[in-house]
């Protein structure tokens, strides 16, 4: 192919030239950064918030806010409905889930233990709550958690994957794709008040895409924060290192019950583990029913009363002395809206004095 | 040797010497035929070949199914899949037989091998061409990457370096013979099983988490995946060099071949030397002249090439038209022999499997004492895809030269999870050995006993928060799986700096109850440093009842009191 260059050839290498210059120009101009900061900046982290889960349930005000169950692990049916029935004894779990809701139900699966250890939600309770929301209409109902152990295998080994499947819910394994932050309060924590975290990242996808979020929690003993029931079953949707605030347990567990307002919590007290909590390990670490010696299941629209109740009526300790509770009391008075549905009392007698507390023996 | 020629035309030059009986045929050595080897492709639907090709493919396909099924769910989900999952390496001979050199049994699954090794008395290593899916994979990488512009059958000639296998395989047998079990390094199956789970999986679920699930971590991927990559860029240059040159098995198996009643079989008669035969050839054994019977796969393309028609698959053909043996050097041979006679001495002169044992070695659960577990290791890490939370890593450096891609326990990357013998269930050589959860955790019958344990929690108190630094903390307690814990917190009163009084609960290890499962090490906050609460191979009970003090790696005489363990099965 040897031979002159032609007039095209010149003009065509030409104008070639200039345009790579011209782009080799712009390129490097757009991408100019004399700082060398651009690069690095944090990315705007879009904060995401949690909707009042219980705000359109319409709760009235004359109903029980909380109502205890007891009766046989092999009753559990008759005791889930009867514990939840008393919140509302004309509509039962229909005054909760409306037709075409999308229920997220959060038992506590952090370990790979078998469910007669007491670490983990009893599948017959989570059983129960859903059927019982199936019988309500929901649209789906998700089960996470987001364990300490391999996910899979916790969720397995609970029994829990077993009930999930034969009720025709839907399991979601946590990923990576399923967390984003999640922001508790809009400004700085104030440390002096016993606040922590401004935002964190959580298990959000499932709880975007739920209208309903429901906290079925086993009550156990805690080795630090003294007992682990419905507030502490929140921690289950944090993320990435968790461990880092149990340098304020107390702090962190009353945020995350400032953060969640659930539509419903169902403590599970069908076995209580009294002692080397929150693992468990033996059966005589557990008791059913607690200190009530009978299995017992606890519904309540209040969980910081629900926990109080369970503390001390269960475990047999004083909730005076239970940090978090106080603290999730304030810190709900203080930032909750006028008007917000919200309940956050941490002194049960108060509701038991205005006759909101039932109990029942099935 | 022969030199390189044009595979399209026929050659007319006479044959090397070594090549009786070829040149007879060639007495018009002028006429150059037009040569339409294609046409022998068109024959048939079922041609040899292509049912070959079927095998090959089903076989690949069966071994990542397998590799995709070693999981936890699944195996926790079906325990009867941990009877094919590690198919493809208990069939694999040689690891039945270095095995059965270093332990004088063959474990369990592995009588399988009896499968490949009787056939090939009889056809030769039609595993290599037919069954292995490393082969398979070289030989699909050597077709997609051959040259089209070169078509030329010089790539496929006979080399000397062929002898290399032999060399390999009598070092490393020599090696099996005082205790150190090398196989594994370069044995295909784990050798592709060790690719597959250390970089392949873990590299593709890095950019993809959302399509693999949480990323798997493999401590080494690197090295791992730049063994398995340059092993196949090395088809570039040599087609099925791994197979030809470095393969353990297929040196085995060649020298087995020699009792092989079948073998490709020339026709001199019928013969032109066009060498097309050789086009094609997947062993590089001179399929034109005296086949090489120990380098042959097997695969039927020559016969399919020939275009005369001279080549046949025939059972005791003249014994004067092959190399029956594998035709090395003895003088190399015995030279391999000592090297593998001296690693064993040299790796163990360290000290590194007894006296100066690594502290952050942890073995998985069910693994035997150390010495016995590196007679039975092939480094396979099927323990480390099964594990559900990614604690059994393939070590690097950690265990020594000898232990390199032996599993180890990382408990910065996982836990060991109690109600769990993954691992054990999937080991194809009792490295590992299989035990139940109760004889794990020391339940039932095995209560006496006690459990397995992995060694022993250590708090670095300089780094511990409550200790330390008076900050509260004790996560270590809380996560503890035992009852009851091992893990328990003193409760003391400090004075900080600015006059606050606190009371702390400061954490302590029962050396009696730690099983050393790593979780509080997994758990432990302080994660940008070394953690405040490790575990190290102290007490493990695989080597506590070891009448050898060099062996014996407990500081307790016995656990003290067991605890009751009367809890009875608590499995689902």
């Amino acid at each position: 192919m040897a031979g002159r260059l032609t007039r095209r050839d010149v003009l065509r290498r030409g104008a070639g030239a200039v345009f790579a210059t011209g782009c080799a120009a712009l390129g490097g101009y757009l991408l100019h950064d004399p700082h060398g900061r651009r690069g690095l900046g944090t990315r705007a982290q879009s904060v995401r918030r949690l909707p009042n889960y219980f705000a359109d349930v319409g709760f009235p005000g004359q109903n029980p806010r909380m109502s205890m169950a007891m009766g046989d692990v092999q009753r559990m049916e008759q005791v889930v409905r009867a514990a939840i029935g008393g919140l509302d004894p004309d509509k039962g779990m229909r005054r909760f889930i409306r037709r075409g809701d999308v229920v997220l139900i959060k038992p506590n699966v952090g370990f790979d233990r078998p469910p007669a250890l007491g670490a983990t939600t009893h599948p017959e309770v989570l059983r129960w709550v859903i059927r019982l929301c199936r019988e309500a209409g929901t649209r789906r109902i998700l089960v996470t958690d987001h364990p300490i152990e391999s996910p899979a295998a916790c969720f397995a080994r609970t029994g829990i994957s077993r009930v999930v499947e034969e009720e025709g819910a839907e399991i979601l394994l946590p990923a990576q794709r399923h967390f984003a932050e999640v922001g508790v309060r809009d400004c700085e924590p104030d440390r002096g008040l016993g606040e922590v975290l401004h935002h964190w990242p959580m298990l959000h996808a499932p709880l975007a895409e739920a209208t309903k979020v429901i906290g079925v929690a086993p009550v156990k003993d805690h080795n630090l924060a003294s007992a682990s029931m419905n507030l502490k079953n929140w921690y289950g949707l944090l993320g990435e290192r968790r461990s880092r605030f149990h340098q304020a347990i107390h702090e962190t567990i009353s945020d995350l019950a400032l953060l969640m307002s659930p539509t419903l919590v169902v403590a599970d007290a069908t076995r209580v583990m009294m002692r080397n909590g929150p693992t468990g390990g033996r059966l005589s670490d557990i008791s059913p029913g607690g200190v009530l010696g009978r299995p017992t299941v606890v519904a309540s629209v209040d969980p910081v009363a629900c926990d109080a109740w369970c503390y001390e009526n269960l475990l047999g300790r004083d909730p005076d002395r239970l940090a978090y509770l106080g603290l999730a009391r304030d810190k709900i008075r203080a930032r909750v809206v006028e008007g917000e549905a919200r309940f956050g009392e941490s002194d049960w007698r108060a509701y038991d004095a205005r006759g909101l507390v039932t109990m029942v023996n099935v | 040797m022969n030199e390189p020629r044009s595979g399209s035309a026929a050659s007319s030059e006479p044959k090397p010497s070594g090549s009786a009986g070829a040149t007879e045929s060639l007495a018009g050595a002028e006429t150059v035929r037009p040569v339409r080897f294609r046409d022998s492709w068109k024959t048939g639907l079922l041609r040899i070949t292509t049912v070959r090709i079927i095998v090959q493919a089903v076989m690949f396909g069966l071994f990542v199914a397998f590799a995709l099924l070693t999981t936890f769910s699944n195996v926790d989900r079906c325990p009867a899949l941990c009877f094919w999952l590690g198919t493809f390496l208990e069939i694999d001979p040689l690891i039945a037989l270095a095995t059965a050199i270093t332990t004088h049994t063959v474990y369990a699954g592995l009588l399988w091998s009896l499968i490949i090794l009787i056939p090939t008395f009889f056809l030769g290593r039609f595993f290599c061409g037919w069954i292995c899916p490393y082969g398979t994979l070289h030989h699909f990488i050597g077709w997609l990457f051959r040259s089209r512009q070169a078509r030329t059958v010089d790539a496929n000639r006979y080399r000397r370096s062929q002898h290399v296998k032999y060399y390999i395989l009598a070092a490393m047998l020599v090696a099996a013979v005082f205790g150190t079990l090398q196989i594994g390094l370069l044995d295909p199956l784990c050798l592709l099983y060790r690719s597959t789970t250390g970089a392949v999986l873990p590299a593709l679920g890095m950019p993809a988490p959302d399509l693999f699930g949480e990323p798997r971590y493999c401590g080494g991927a690197w090295l791992i995946g730049a063994l398995l990559f340059g092993l196949l860029a090395m088809n570039l240059v040599v087609p099925r060099f791994f197979c030809r040159v470095l393969c353990p098995l297929g040196a085995l198996l060649g020298v087995v071949s020699r009792l092989a009643w079948w073998r490709v079989d020339r026709v001199p008669g019928a013969c032109t030397g066009c060498d097309q035969c050789r086009l094609h050839c997947e062993g590089a054994c001179d399929p034109h002249i005296r086949l090489r019977r120990a380098e042959c796969l097997v695969c039927f393309n020559c016969i399919e090439d020939c275009p005369e028609r001279a080549l046949r698959f025939a059972c005791f053909p003249d014994r004067k038209h092959e190399i029956v043996g594998t035709d090395v050097s003895r003088r190399k041979l015995i030279f391999a022999g000592l090297a593998g006679l001296l690693f064993g001495p040299f790796v163990r002169t360290s000290g590194r499997q007894t006296r100066d044992f690594p502290s952050d070695l942890i073995r998985p659960p069910g693994a035997v004492e150390e010495l016995e577990f590196l007679e039975r290791c092939v480094k396979c890490a099927q323990c480390a895809r099964v594990c559900p939370t990614n604690v059994i890593q393939p070590a690097l450096v950690e265990a020594g030269l000898e232990g390199l891609w032996t599993p180890r326990m990382n408990f910065r990357i996982g836990h060991c999870q109690l109600y769990c013998t993954a691992c054990d269930d999937v080991c194809p050589t009792g490295a590992l050995e299989r035990v139940s959860i109760d004889r794990k955790l020391g339940l039932g019958e095995f209560t006496r006993i006690g459990p397995i344990r992995l060694g022993t929690a250590h708090i670095d108190p300089a780094r511990c928060l409550p200790h330390g630094k008076s900050v509260p903390c004790v996560v270590c307690e809380e996560v503890c799986p035992t009852s009851p814990k091992a893990i328990y917190s003193e409760r003391v009163t400090r004075t900080l700096r600015d006059g606050e009084v606190v009371e702390l609960r400061v954490p302590r290890v029962d050396i009696d109850r730690c099983i050393g499962c790593g979780l509080c090490e997994h758990a432990c906050p302080v994660v940008g440093d070394q953690r405040a609460i490790y575990v190290t191979a102290e007490g493990e009970s695989r080597s506590q009842d070891h009448p050898d003090p060099d062996r014996n790696r407990s500081v307790r005489l016995r656990p003290a009191a067991a605890p009751a363990r009367v809890d009875p099965r608590l499995q689902l």
